[in-house]
């Protein structure tokens, strides 16, 4: 791995280690450009990975004090844990469970399908699906996706996917299948094939799945050209009189600061660190914040409009056997306001191990007693799916900084904020609704419904917009006030669409990287 | 947690068609009686608690999370020698938990006019417990109950969950995809012809 001084000003620094600057860092490393990774958690490998869904939480969890506000129950029932993401070498690539989905070409352009919604603030993304087609092929490519990019099947059906299945089959439904997963079926680029182990969110023990821990990280340290520094948080970008970004300011784990020169910054902390690393470093230049004068940043905080739905079979299932997110449903993914909502909605069907189920079954203070304990004696019989819908973006959700409270760092702690929208509400129901039918269909005893859980994915508070006065960032994730200055996680997101964000975020950062090597050879950066 | 309760439930079922709202004012299930629960082993023998509190303790303890067809006393005891043990070195807690389970009997000594234990009707106690259940002394002994149970490995096979499989080679050979009531997913041929061509 090489070592960069910390005086050169000619690299490319990158604050994140994830599916967003994970990517970035091997793609420029590929071409010959030369960054610096500040990864604020602890290197990672595949031994650190154990079956056990507590063990890991703690393990890799991102649990640095931050708060949980607005008017969604996880203010009450996950105070202080609003989302569920890692801190590590990376970044939350270790936790996510491999689904890899595309934008629908409508939602890229959500202002235009949709209009204008009270109390939202939809906007049309500056790109396109037709643009960004090409981009998400490569994506797919590169992290080794089920389906006919690479021509890798599916996965097999397991138990608990194949009830969701045949429930779709006897409603009518046509669009569900094991796929398409960023999860190996066949070995592949040097990893195996997926040995149904289960506990993909707890991190994949065979490196079945990809993540940037064990793909384009090593890849990029392997150029000589990449250094990953873990245990290091970043604190703030510092500019030059000019506005430029030159350097960026970070604590080591024994909490000694240094500061690191830069020819380019990229922040891909994901949406809540991405927003408040901008807002801390305002200046007496940019007294909102960096990237800011379109005062969006830390805004249109979007999770996804999601829940869970867990139904009881007359036999059992073992639902926790193989690949944790087994199957999708997409049928529902369309835009029809006759449906009472705006945007459509995803059902992936979803194992969680009996720990997990018992804490998220009735999340909060209440959730025990006779009526949860029958439950869980049912967790043998259960089939479930985690159903995720497209999130309106809303100015009032947001990240802010506490008005008191610091970090381990000095550094104020972050409130996260999200009051789901009426639209929210009506897609839930209808989510709900679907998931009972289709279960129904196969003889469920009884369907559970399970409030949110701590968001993973996190979105839009750095967002896209070809107008500089309505958003952070142009088309290529570039600050419209700091040229050099680049986002490079799902904070980007000009609005949420219904599917998992990993693979946007691949794709985008892909094209980021070309847009980043053309810039810098044209030295306009 | 929402219940939808559905027309194709079994009919054998015992808690068809009540709402939870229902669970806490009807008597559907035998509950463990006192005596049946005091006259186990008696756990870890403490200062922290005298006898009567201990015996509140272990009952609140499967009043929390009740499985009297799945798990044993034994079981329970266990978690209140954590519950002890955890109150032991923390003075703090320790008061907090005692001046709690104080509180939980002179609720039912108030509205029952009995103590805690002798309210033989289960959805009575749980409804008794409901009063408590924001307090931080409530919440430290459910989720001490909570991880004896459903992060307890040698529980786990209790509620039928098999937990790691990397060390056995995954599930792909032990039955990921065994059931039989729905019909086999696509075959390797029918998967790779899916995506090719």
């Amino acid at each position: 791995m090489a070592k960069f001084d910390l005086s050169d000003d000619s690299v490319v620094v990158i604050i994140g280690s994830g599916a967003g600057g994970g990517t970035l860092a091997n793609e420029l490393a590929q071409k010959g450009i030369k960054s610096v990774v500040l990864e604020a958690g602890r290197r990672f490998d595949l031994g650190d990975i154990e079956n056990d869904e507590w063990a890991m939480f703690n393990k890799i969890s991102w649990l640095d004090k931050r708060y949980s506000g607005g008017g969604w129950h996880g203010a009450v029932n996950h105070p202080t844990l609003p989302a569920w993401i890692v801190k590590g070498y990376g970044g939350s690539t270790i936790h996510w469970a491999g689904v890899a989905l595309r934008f629908k070409d409508y939602e890229f352009k959500t202002r235009t399908h949709y209009g204008a919604i009270d109390g939202a603030n939809v906007e049309d993304w500056p790109v396109s699906l037709e643009e960004m087609t090409p981009w998400y092929e490569k994506a797919e490519l590169k992290m080794g996706v089920t389906g006919k990019t690479t021509g890798m099947p599916h996965l097999p059906w397991n138990n608990g996917f194949r009830v969701l299945a045949e429930g779709c089959r006897r409603t009518g439904r046509s669009d569900y299948n094991s796929g398409p997963m960023a999860i190996n079926s066949v070995e592949r680029d040097g990893r195996p094939s997926c040995q149904q182990i289960g506990f993909c969110m707890q991190g994949c023990a065979i490196g079945a799945k990809w993540s940037t821990m064990y793909t384009e990280l090593p890849r990029a340290e392997d150029t000589g050209l990449c250094e990953v520094r873990t245990d290091s948080m970043a604190l703030r970008i510092e500019h030059d009189a000019n506005g430029r970004a030159s350097g960026v300011l970070y604590a080591d784990a024994a909490g000694k600061q240094h500061l690191q020169k830069a020819r380019v910054v990229c922040v891909a902390g994901n949406s809540i660190e991405s927003p408040r690393l901008l807002l801390n470093s305002a200046s007496s230049m940019f007294p909102d914040g960096l990237a800011n004068s379109s005062g969006q940043v830390g805004r249109n905080y979007m999770n996804h409009t999601t829940g869970g739905v867990y139904a009881v079979l007359p036999e059992k299932v073992h639902m926790f056997r193989g690949t944790s997110v087994a199957g999708i449903v997409g049928d529902e993914v369309y835009h029809d306001p006759a449906r009472g909502f705006s945007g459509g909605y995803y059902l992936e069907f979803l194992s969680l191990g009996l720990p997990f189920m018992a804490a998220f079954l009735e999340p909060g203070n209440t959730g025990w007693g006779r009526g949860v304990a029958k439950a869980l004696e049912s967790y043998d019989h259960m089939s479930g799916v985690w159903v995720l819908g497209e999130d309106m973006a809303q100015e009032r959700n947001a990240i802010t900084l506490h008005g008191t409270e610091k970090d381990q760092h000095g550094l104020p702690v972050p409130i996260v904020s999200k009051t789901p929208h009426n639209n929210d509400y009506e897609m839930t129901e209808h989510m709900f609704k679907t998931s009972t039918q289709i279960y129904e269909a196969v003889g469920a005893t009884d369907v559970y419904e399970l409030p949110a859980y701590p968001a993973t994915h996190n979105m839009g508070t750095n967002r896209m917009h070809a107008d500089p006065a309505k958003g952070v960032v142009n088309g290529f994730g570039q600050s419209h006030d700091i040229g050099n200055l680049f986002v490079s996680d799902g904070s980007q997101f000009t609005s949420s669409g219904a599917c998992n964000p990993t693979l946007t975020i691949v794709a985008l950062a892909i094209r980021q990287a070309e847009y980043i090597a053309q810039e810098m050879n044209a030295r306009t950066i | 947690m929402t219940i939808q309760f559905h027309r194709l439930r079994p009919k054998k079922e015992t808690h068809a068609g009540m709402s939870r709202r229902m669970f806490l004012m009807t008597t559907t299930m035998a509950g463990i009686t006192t005596g049946a629960m005091l006259g186990g082993r008696a756990f870890a023998a403490s200062g922290v608690l005298t006898a009567a509190q201990q015996g509140t303790l272990l009952r609140m303890l499967q009043d929390i999370y009740p499985h009297p067809d799945l798990l044993q006393l034994s079981h329970y005891e266990a978690i209140a020698a954590t519950v002890l043990k955890n109150a032991e070195a923390d003075a703090e807690a320790a008061k907090a938990l005692t001046d709690g389970l104080g509180k939980i009997e002179e609720q039912a000594q108030a509205l029952f006019g009995t103590a805690y234990t002798d309210i033989t009707d289960p959805d009575t106690r749980e409804g008794l417990l409901r009063h408590f259940q924001n307090e931080g002394f409530f919440q430290t002994v459910r989720w001490t109950a909570y991880f004896g149970i459903y992060d307890n490995k040698d529980v786990w096979p209790l509620f039928g969950y098999e937990g790691s499989s990397v060390e056995h080679g995954g599930y792909i050979d032990r039955g990921f995809s065994d059931i039989t009531f729905v019909p086999q997913g696509p075959s390797l041929e029918e998967r790779m012809a899916a995506v090719q061509g």
